[in-house]
This record gives structure tokens, C-alpha cells and sequence, in this order.
């Protein structure tokens, strides 16, 4: 393995396809990129290999194992250093996923690296994320030799599907080590289900509603619309103010309706990756330099709980 | 049973934080108001539940951070933390989340902790790595994201399910010692009892000031911040309440929204 950078991925997990062409048009970005080597970690079973290889054009190293069905950050970890062997990139690309985010940190400090999570830009070695709930992007340096990135999904266009000549692929066998945790499956979460799926509007509460009482504004205005549905930030619903079934984002549902009103929330990434598919965005937010407001096609800024009953009797009114 | 639970001061809103002139940080105005994290409230909180339930369990609560976080850690103690360390930091410098789990490490390898809990991130730095980041210092195994936890003392073995995408949980059974990451939604985290607010008032924490050499270089600069752009295709609606309440009206007809 000679390239100086690579792309790691699961085999049979959570990368998506997409999230894999991401990765390789975000490594083709770096500096000396040109030519990532894409590792997948997982069992022999799946044929994707040789699909990525194809798909890519990049080289392809598989590494297998009967124990790398499911993710686990000790044996995925030990898989690629023992594969690294003494060879020394200079970056390592996973995506910001659940498994990205827990494997790149462990990775990071085997490597003696840097590890910078959620990028979502980048110039020259200069690695851009957001902060403070996507208010503020603040670029970061690294000053290691070797750099482990997790780049967020959807932040970079992915590589157009090459028709050029596959790249080689290798497999590679890996015998299972001592590992101190254990993964024993993976289960649908049973408090979901899936009441904002066919709605074209959705009116969605987000912790600057303030209380549990003033939820009754978000229902008046989805109350309003036809098909419409009342959706919430994460926090919403850990405050009680909500169900889970309603929670918007990458740990709840993915909704596109036609319409989506984001009442009192920031705009962070999580949730973001749940409604920006959405056709029309409209953002009611007291803060002018809200992360909701790069995204809606129109936004208002106010105070929703005196702007929302002026709303509604608008809407009554008209 | 010796818990840790990592708690970070952030400031209660990010709108009330001002850039510097060189643009190269994001700092707190007069107007900023701190307190814990939120991911961390329900870290100790998971960490109480668990002294509740298993008898001879100790907490113990640690911050990294300037001289201010010191209230965060007092509201630890107030909340029902057996124990305080203050990793304190000068207020200047960027400490990368490699410097803070380091920092953190130095103080739990020698102490035997049976379990670390940290937030699954900070609300300010997003990072969301320096329990993962302490776990590989420490070689323990790590579990993120975690939405269920129970711990069988008697096996020293703790069964898990954290939280990964599209609904899905993922079982986990893990050795301890270990690190896990809380995800918010856990539990629902109290508030500081007056018995504890007591008892917190007279308990002294302990103080390790960490300064020029003992500080950990950072692994990464941060070399800017900014506002991001808003993007051009959107259009922020001008005018008194009343008057972009119509406008919103007159925009959801026309995109016939309304009967
Ligand atoms: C692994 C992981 C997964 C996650 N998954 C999800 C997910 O699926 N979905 C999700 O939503 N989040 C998720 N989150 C959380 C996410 O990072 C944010 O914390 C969350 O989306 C913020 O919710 P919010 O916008 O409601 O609250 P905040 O970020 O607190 O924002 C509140 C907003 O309300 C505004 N506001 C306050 N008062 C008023 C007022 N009176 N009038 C008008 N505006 C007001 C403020 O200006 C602010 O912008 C996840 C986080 C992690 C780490």
C-alpha cells in the first residue's frame, strides 16, 4: 500500500455509496489525494470490493474476517494498523457516522495523529467545521505528520461514477484478536414510527420554543395546512415536550415534504441532515446568525412566541 | 464501584460569544453566561443512577478548563458528585480535544476507575471525540453514543445500546474498565438537591493547575472563524412583526399551501 492517503469503510456497514464517493472526491482535494487507496473492513461474504473498485477507480484493499461483521472499534482498529504495517500516510478519510466518528479518535492516537471530526471544508491542508451549533466555521491545521479526518456527509459532491478501468483490488484475511467489547447485534429502535413520513408540511418545534405550552402555537400553525405534521429538534423530545416519533435529523427520520417551518432551531448539522432535502424551508429564528438561515429560502427573524400568535391570526384573518 | 464523569463548562448560547479582531477565535463577551454541558448533565446523571443501584459506588466529577469552570464543577457536586478535580487551564489557550482527554488521562490512570463517562460532545467544539480520544490513552475499550446501560458489577461487565443511524440500535457488551459516551435522551438529569448544595458549600475540590510545560501542545491550530455565508437564494423578510407575518401569508398562497 503505497498512497498517502486513505479512505476507510465498512464492508457491510453504515458508509453508504454516496458517502464513499464523497469521501474519495473530499481525499482528491488533499494535498498529494490524487490516488487514495479505499480500505473496506467487513466479511468476505459481500462482493462491494470489487463494486467500489469499479465504481471508483481507486485501489481497493478488503479486509476480512468473520469477526468484522459488525462494527467494533477494537478489532476494526487492530484490522487497519495490522494492515498499515509500517507504512505511513499522511491522511485518513472516514465518514462523520456513527462508526466514523467512534473509530477515527482511536485510530488517531495509534497513529500518533491528529483527529478532526465534522469537516466540511477544506484549502490546501486547512480543514474547515463548524461550531457553536453551526453559528461559527473556524479552520483548523493540523501540526502532525499523519491526520485522521471524519468528513461530513453531504459536504462534498460525490465523485461522478467512473466508467474509466477499475482499480486492483486486494483481499486480505484477518484473524480475530483479544477484544474487551463485544457487539452483539444491531435492532430497530421500538419507539419509532414513522407519522411525519406522508406529510407535506411540517411545522417542527426546536428548544427555543421555550416550554412544553407553547408546543400548542406549533400545532395551532400545522393545524393550519392540510397533510401537515408537527416535527421537533432531538432536544425537544429529550425534554418531554414531544414524543421520539416526532424528532427530525439523523437519529430520528429523514423527511422531505413540501414544505418544512423550523420554529426555534439552530440549525445544527444532525438536524439538518434529516429535513434539507425538504422543497421549501421557511425559518423562524431570533437570532440573525442562525445555521437554519443558510439553509431556508425565507427567514424570519423574531421572537416565535410573540410572532407566531400574529401569525396565526394572520393566517385566521386572511 | 469508581466513576468518572468528564464535565465541560460552554457558554448557555452561542450568540452572546464574539469573534476576535484577528479572527482567530471565538470568545466570551460580558453578556456570556456559562453552564455544563448538556451531553455531560446526562453523563452524570447516567453516573448517579448508577450509584443509586449498586451500593459502595463512588462519583467522581472532573472539568478541564479556566478558572470559571470551577462552577460547572461546584454544580456537579451540587447535583450529588462524591468528589471534584478541577484540571485548571490558563483562559487563553486553545486546548484541542487531544490536549483535554490527555490532561484527563494523567489524572484517571493511576486511580482505578471502573467506568468514565463523558457527553457524546461538547456544545461549543462539536468534536465529539475526547472520550474515544481518552479511551486509546488509556487502551480501554469505548462505547459511543449510548442509550441504555446496565452494569453487572458482580461479572465486571456492563451490557449497552448505543444509538447509530437511520432508528438503529447496536447491542454492546463490554469488560470494565471502560469508557462510554452519553447521547442525550438517556435519562432525564435532576436538579442539585439542597442536602447536596450543602454539602457542596463546605467541600473544597481539587485543584491540579496545569500551565506552560505540564500543558499537553496541541495536536491542530485553529487558524480562523467566521460567520459562515448565507446563502444567496434565501431572503430574510423584512418589515415589522405584523408585516412579515402578511408577507408570510401572501408567500405560503402563492406557493398554494393554504386553501
Ligand atoms: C450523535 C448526535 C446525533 C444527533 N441527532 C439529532 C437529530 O436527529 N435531530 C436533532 O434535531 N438533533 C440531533 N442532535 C442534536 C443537535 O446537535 C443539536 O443539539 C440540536 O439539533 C439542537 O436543537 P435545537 O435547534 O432545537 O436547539 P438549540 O441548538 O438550542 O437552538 C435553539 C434555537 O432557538 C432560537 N431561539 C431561542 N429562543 C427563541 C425565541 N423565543 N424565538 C425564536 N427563536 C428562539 C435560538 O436562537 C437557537 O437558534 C444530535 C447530536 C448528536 C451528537
Amino acid at each position: 500500500m503505497d498512497s498517502l492517503t486513505l479512505i476507510i469503510a465498512e464492508q457491510d456497514g453504515s458508509t453508504t455509496s454516496q458517502e464513499l464517493l464523497e469521501l474519495v472526491s473530499f481525499a482528491r482535494m488533499l494535498p498529494g489525494g490524487g490516488n487514495p487507496t479505499i480500505v473496506l473492513v467487513g466479511t468476505a461474504r459481500k462482493d462491494r470490493a470489487e463494486k467500489t473498485a469499479a465504481t471508483t477507480g481507486c485501489p481497493v484493499l478488503a479486509l476480512t474476517g468473520d469477526h468484522l461483521g459488525l462494527y467494533n472499534p477494537e478489532a476494526f482498529c487492530d484490522a487497519v494498523l495490522e494492515a498499515l504495517g509500517d507504512t505511513e500516510p499522511a491522511w485518513i478519510c472516514l465518514a462523520h457516522t456513527s462508526t466514523g466518528v467512534d473509530l477515527a479518535p482511536r485510530l488517531a492516537v495509534n497513529l500518533g495523529a491528529t483527529c478532526i471530526t465534522a469537516v466540511e471544508g477544506i484549502s490546501g491542508t486547512t480543514l474547515t467545521r463548524a461550531v457553536c451549533a453551526g453559528r461559527y466555521c473556524a479552520d483548523f491545521t493540523p501540526s502532525t505528520a499523519c491526520t485522521v479526518v471524519t468528513v461530513l456527509p453531504g459536504a462534498f459532491p460525490p465523485l461522478p461514477a467512473s466508467t474509466d478501468t477499475a482499480g486492483p483490488v486486494e483481499h486480505r484475511a484477518v484473524s480475530p484478536g483479544p477484544c474487551r467489547s463485544r457487539t452483539l447485534g444491531i435492532a430497530e429502535n421500538t419507539h419509532r414510527d414513522s407519522s411525519l413520513k406522508d406529510a407535506e408540511v411540517i411545522v417542527s418545534a426546536g428548544r427555543g420554543v421555550g416550554t412544553r405550552e407553547n408546543i400548542s402555537m406549533i400545532r395551532e400553525l400545522a393545524g393550519v395546512f392540510p397533510r401537515a405534521a408537527v416535527g421537533a429538534s432531538r432536544p425537544v423530545c429529550d425534554l418531554g415536550w414531544l414524543g421520539y416519533a416526532h424528532q427530525v435529523g439523523s437519529t430520528g427520520q429523514t423527511v422531505s415534504p413540501k414544505l418544512y417551518i423550523a420554529c426555534g432551531i439552530s440549525g445544527a448539522i444532525q438536524h439538518l441532515a434529516g429535513m434539507r432535502g425538504s422543497q421549501l424551508i421557511i425559518a423562524i429564528n431570533a437570532d440573525p446568525d442562525a445555521a437554519i438561515f443558510r439553509f431556508a429560502h425565507y427567514g424570519i427573524v423574531e421572537d416565535l412566541t410573540t410572532f407566531l400568535p400574529i401569525l396565526l391570526e394572520e393566517l385566521r384573518g386572511g | 464501584m469508581k466513576i468518572l464523569a468528564c464535565v465541560k463548562q460552554v457558554p448557555d448560547s452561542s450568540d452572546t460569544m464574539a469573534i476576535t479582531p484577528e479572527g482567530s477565535r471565538v470568545v466570551p463577551t460580558a453578556a456570556t453566561v456559562f453552564r455544563m454541558n448538556r451531553y455531560d448533565e446526562f453523563a452524570l446523571e447516567e453516573a448517579l443512577l448508577m450509584k443509586e443501584r449498586i451500593p459502595g459506588t463512588e462519583v467522581h466529577a472532573v472539568t478541564v478548563g479556566p478558572e470559571r469552570a470551577g462552577s460547572t464543577l461546584r454544580r456537579a457536586l451540587e447535583t450529588g458528585a462524591d468528589h471534584g478535580i478541577h484540571i485548571l487551564t490558563p483562559e487563553v489557550a486553545y486546548l484541542d480535544p487531544f490536549a483535554v482527554a490527555s490532561l484527563i488521562a494523567s489524572w484517571a490512570r493511576t486511580r482505578d476507575y471502573d467506568l468514565i463517562l463523558a457527553g457524546v460532545m461538547a456544545e461549543d467544539d462539536m468534536e465529539g471525540q475526547t472520550g474515544q480520544l481518552l479511551a486509546a490513552i488509556l487502551d480501554l475499550p469505548c462505547v459511543t453514543s449510548v442509550m441504555e446501560a446496565r452494569v453487572r458489577p458482580a461479572d465486571n461487565e456492563i451490557d449497552l445500546e448505543r444509538e447509530i443511524e437511520g432508528g438503529l440500535r447496536m447491542s454492546v457488551l463490554t469488560r470494565m474498565p471502560a469508557v462510554l459516551t452519553i447521547q442525550s435522551g438517556i435519562n432525564t438529569p435532576r436538579y442539585p438537591s439542597l442536602s447536596h448544595v450543602l454539602r457542596a458549600r463546605r467541600q473544597a475540590f481539587e485543584v491540579m493547575a496545569m500551565d506552560g510545560p505540564a500543558l499537553p501542545g496541541p495536536l491542530s491550530r485553529c487558524t480562523g472563524v467566521r460567520l459562515p455565508e448565507i446563502s444567496s437564494q434565501g431572503v430574510i423578510i423584512a418589515g415589522t412583526p405584523r408585516e412579515k407575518a402578511r408577507e408570510l401569508v401572501r408567500i405560503l398562497h402563492e406557493h398554494a399551501f393554504l386553501a
